[in-house]
């Protein structure tokens, strides 16, 4: 019927996840599925931020100063860079502490997208006010 | 958990948490976020040329190969679920995320460069 006669018996493993995720136990496959979804959550973070980035640089010709412009572009498309890197650590992360039933690693991402986040929203705020 | 949608045959399972769909539907969202992202980009096309086409060449790369394996991916997590094994999606994940960074790093080449 599909199943497996030992559920911690899972067919063959593949030779690049036996290199990535050695040792440890097979986690509940919804984890490991619910692990990608967030994974995919954080890529599409990183999707908006850049095009914010681009965005911001070629729709505010007449609105910011061009270093403004292009300062806040670079922050905006930087910011999806290590957004992007830093989910795929962290799925990285997360499915080997599964593996190995340890404690889920804090999300290092999330302080990072807000504390940039705010400093583009002041960065846009200063120059929207400043005459 | 054994009923009559169980086993693998025709990628039915038995998760009433959908959590196949969900993800393949998360995948979907992704998909089309890229599509967004380089028609974004193709506001850049006046200005600054053939740069432009290799950004829009990437993301859209990037979009086929997920749009491509979609069937795939719902059939293996579907059986990932029966057999109470999930293979984690290796090169699916580290593929997309070096697609999202070199995404970025030509953005920010085509905005530094004059």
């Amino acid at each position: 019927m599909g199943f497996e006669s030992d559920p911690r018996q899972p067919p063959q493993r593949e030779r690049l996840a036996q290199r990535i995720f050695p040792g440890g136990t097979e986690p509940d496959p919804r984890f490991t599925l619910a692990n990608e979804r967030t994974f995919l959550a954080w890529i599409r973070t990183s999707l908006a931020l850049l095009a914010g980035g681009i965005a911001i640089e070629a729709f505010t010709a007449d609105l910011f100063l061009e270093s403004v412009r292009k300062g806040i572009g670079i922050l905006l498309l930087l910011l999806g860079m290590l957004l992007s890197g830093g989910a795929a650590m962290r799925w990285l992360k997360i499915e080997h502490s599964m593996r190995h039933k340890a404690s889920l690693p804090l999300p290092l991402i999330v302080p990072l997208l807000a504390a940039a986040g705010a400093l583009a929203a002041a960065v846009v705020l200063v120059f929207i006010v400043l005459p | 958990m054994e009923s009559k949608f169980s086993g693998s045959q025709g990628g039915k399972h038995g998760d009433p948490g959908l959590q196949p769909e969900r993800t393949t539907l998360a995948w979907g969202r992704t998909l089309l976020a890229l599509v967004t992202v380089s028609a974004i980009y193709l506001r850049w096309l006046p200005h600054h040329g053939f740069a432009v086409v290799v950004l829009i060449a990437v993301a859209a790369g990037a979009a086929s190969a997920i749009y491509l394996t979609q069937r795939r991916r719902y059939k293996t997590s579907s059986q990932a679920i029966s057999c109470e094994a999930a293979a984690p999606d290796i090169s699916g994940v580290l593929w997309t995320a070096f697609a999202a960074m070199v995404l970025g790093a030509l953005g920010m080449s085509v905005v530094l460069l004059p």
